[in-house]
């Protein structure tokens, strides 16, 4: 009676296992077009490109603009996407390099990079368009002497609220963790610990990169009482519980609250304010791969982005602020005067921005980032 | 029944077994050995190898060797045990559900049998992202949750980020796994063995327990394994609609691997899940075959 063993229960749901074994069959067929459309690329000299970059990070009329005028077919037009440097640094160190040509991480992850062997040094005698960069953005401590990165585009980090809920006026990271038990369970933040760590210390005056022990247990009191009140980590789409209302606080970038400001239905109960005891400056950079497959046309592209037309589509599309100043003039002026989006020169000459620097490996980061992970919700 | 001859029997070869057939078996053994060996013993290798080794100055893996990841693996065991929690709660839930689905298909739904079962895969069809997300929305401020605050005029009532929402998913996700097994040990259930036993004067629940549960075991255990294993590693269901806040074993291993980029504690970790795997389904393997053992004896 009952003999029968699970192994026979297994094949006995042979059937049900079908599915299964389709779906290993259309991902290796998947993977193996993959390679071949790979192959057709390099193996070939049809001009080809491939990208590797944050989801929707270039505007696709541009896209389609230089494909054209590179002549590139749409199968040697390749955009792959990543969510978090993290990941991005993790396939490369995981054997990625040689498969792309380009890549976009945010500044301070590139020395490691570079120190890795990741990046290509960019030939800028074939950029002259990156004559435009502003010098303010050039030879910053993650590459002094400008050789491994384009500017691509720059903002802050700071405060989002939904302002027909969120009545006190909120000007700093202290009144942001003031009024943050009034909000419980109602306050989104990105999930990314270098921005999530700038607010407690910047409230307390540190820096922001701060590696002091004392300095980061101060910290980790403030967000461990923070903790209970968050109501989500996410760093993709911080800005669909703000639009229901779901949250009505953010620690959060400006691109998801860009997006609420330009819709009707939320901008007049949507704000987004830079905290006044300061925050976090970050830039995201073009850079070469090393051993790009298309090492001429990742030159070309860079080129291309940064022709001042072109640039200001990026901007228009992206809402994020471009580092090129003739690309300016060809912005809509509605966008140029948007402190969110172009944060003003006073601010920026105040000394309220500081740039990240590369802190991601500390030890007692790490162990306060996964205390406060591991601590949010009720 | 165990299918094949018994492996450990040495009596002399049998004579049958002539060169070409001898080489077919080999051949047809060939890709599931290679498979084995490349797929999942040597990565495994890697990763207890890993896991003694440090972290390189920039991350991933440096050589060496040292306990500390083991130390450190341990010393937060919280996402251990949620994830002990949720995976225990949640193959109870399926079984909760699953048996009573699978005995109706099995016994009770006479010619409208396919379809159902068709109905039950139709899902998988889909991917399981996209049904992941599809929660999101039935239950968030455009679906149940915004109907409760609307109702109760609560602002702070929320579905999406608790337990309750991650044990749904849990359970929406894996039931398949657990009804299949189970419909197919009760499909093959001899039906006139509860006849006897009515016969015999056993009421309804002695006739369950006495016929029915013994003979649905063997789908009972390999159902509930299909679905605590995944569960134990789950990372994606309690990401989206637990909103993160629930730290399982799997966002625990995202973060070492990922954003720590500590190959070495990452790997420690693993080991570490493998180990209360093992021992959690040893532990259940042990129970359940002790409880048919004593069964059988009684009814001697």
């Amino acid at each position: 009676m009952a003999d029968q063993r699970p192994g026979d229960v297994l094949r006995g749901i042979g059937e049900a296992r079908v599915s299964r074994r389709g779906f290993l069959a259309a991902s290796g067929f998947t993977a193996m077009s993959a390679y071949l459309a790979a192959c057709g690329g390099s193996g070939g000299n049809a001009p080809a490109l491939f990208i590797y970059n944050w989801a929707d990070y270039i505007a696709p009329d541009n896209q389609t603009k230089f494909k054209e005028q590179f002549n590139i077919s749409d199968e040697n037009f390749t955009y792959d996407t990543y969510a978090s440097n993290e990941e991005l640094f993790a396939k490369l160190q995981g054997g990625a390099t040689g498969q792309y040509d380009i890549c976009c991480p945010t500044a301070e992850w590139t020395p490691a990079m570079v120190k890795e062997g990741f990046l290509e040094k960019i030939d800028w005698s074939k950029i002259p368009n990156a004559k435009y960069i502003n010098p303010q953005f050039k030879g910053l401590w993650w590459d002094p002497k400008d050789e491994y990165q384009l500017p691509k585009d720059w903002g802050t980090t700071g405060i989002s609220m939904r302002t027909n809920v969120v009545t006190e006026d909120i000007k700093t990271w202290k009144d942001f963790f003031e009024v943050a038990p009034k909000y419980s369970g109602r306050i989104v933040v990105v999930d990314s610990p270098g921005d999530v760590f700038t607010a407690p210390l910047k409230s307390l005056g540190y820096s922001l990169n701060s590696v002091d022990p004392g300095e980061l247990e101060e910290a980790r009191a403030i967000l461990m009482d923070f903790a209970p009140h968050v109501l989500a980590l996410n760093s993709d789409t911080y800005e669909e519980p703000m639009k229901t209302e779901e949250a009505v606080l953010g620690l959060t970038w400006t691109g998801g609250i860009d997006e609420m400001l330009g819709d009707p239905q939320y901008a007049d109960s949507t704000k987004y304010q830079i905290p006044e005891d300061g925050t976090l400056f970050w830039m995201d950079t073009w850079t070469i791969l090393k051993g790009a497959p298309h090492l001429d046309m990742a030159h070309n592209f860079l080129n291309f982005i940064h022709d001042p037309e072109n640039q200001a589509v990026e901007t228009e599309v992206n809402y994020y602020a471009t580092p090129n100043e003739e690309a300016k003039k060809h912005i809509d002026p509605e966008i140029l005067n948007n402190p969110i989006v172009f944060v003003p020169q006073d601010v920026q000459d105040s000394g309220l921005l500081e740039a990240a620097k590369d802190v991601s490996l500390d030890e007692n980061r790490q162990r306060i980032w996964e205390e406060f992970k591991s601590s949010i919700g009720g | 029944m165990t299918a094949g001859t018994p492996a450990g029997t040495s009596k002399p070869p049998a004579p049958a077994r002539d060169g070409p057939s001898r080489l077919a078996t080999a051949l047809l053994i060939l890709p599931a050995g290679l498979w084995y060996l490349f797929l999942l013993v040597l990565p495994l290798a890697i990763v207890v190898l890993f896991s003694f080794g440090e972290r390189g100055e920039t991350g991933g893996y440096a050589g060496g060797f040292t306990f500390t990841n083991y130390d450190g693996a341990f010393r937060n065991a919280s996402p251990f045990v949620t994830s002990l929690y949720l995976s225990v709660a949640g193959t109870l839930l399926c079984l909760l559900v699953g048996l009573p689905l699978a005995y109706f298909i099995a016994t009770r739904a006479g010619k409208r049998k396919t379809l159902l079962i068709i109905l039950l895969v139709i899902p998988f069809w889909t991917s399981f992202l996209i049904r992941t997300y599809s929660w999101l929305i039935l239950l968030g401020r455009d679906g149940l949750a915004g109907w409760f605050v609307d109702v109760t005029g609560n602002d702070s009532f929320r579905i999406l980020g608790t337990d309750f929402a991650v044990l749904l998913g849990l359970v929406y996700g894996y039931l398949p796994l657990m009804v299949f097994p189970l419909y197919v040990t009760l499909e093959r259930m001899d039906r006139t063995l509860v006849e006897a036993s009515k016969d015999l004067g056993a009421g309804r629940l002695a006739t369950f327990r006495q016929i029915t549960l013994p003979i649905a075991l063997p789908g009972l255990i390999t159902g509930s394994i299909l679905v605590f294993i995944p569960m134990m590693g789950e990372y994606v269901i309690p990401q989206i609609l637990g909103y993160g806040q629930t730290f399982t074993i799997g966002n625990a291993l995202v973060l070492r691997f990922l954003e720590f980029r500590d190959w070495p504690a990452g790997s420690a970790q693993a080991v570490g899940l493998i180990f209360v795997m093992f021992v959690t389904i040893s532990f259940y393997l042990w129970f359940t075959n002790r409880g048919r053992q004593v069964r059988e004896q009684s009814v001697l």
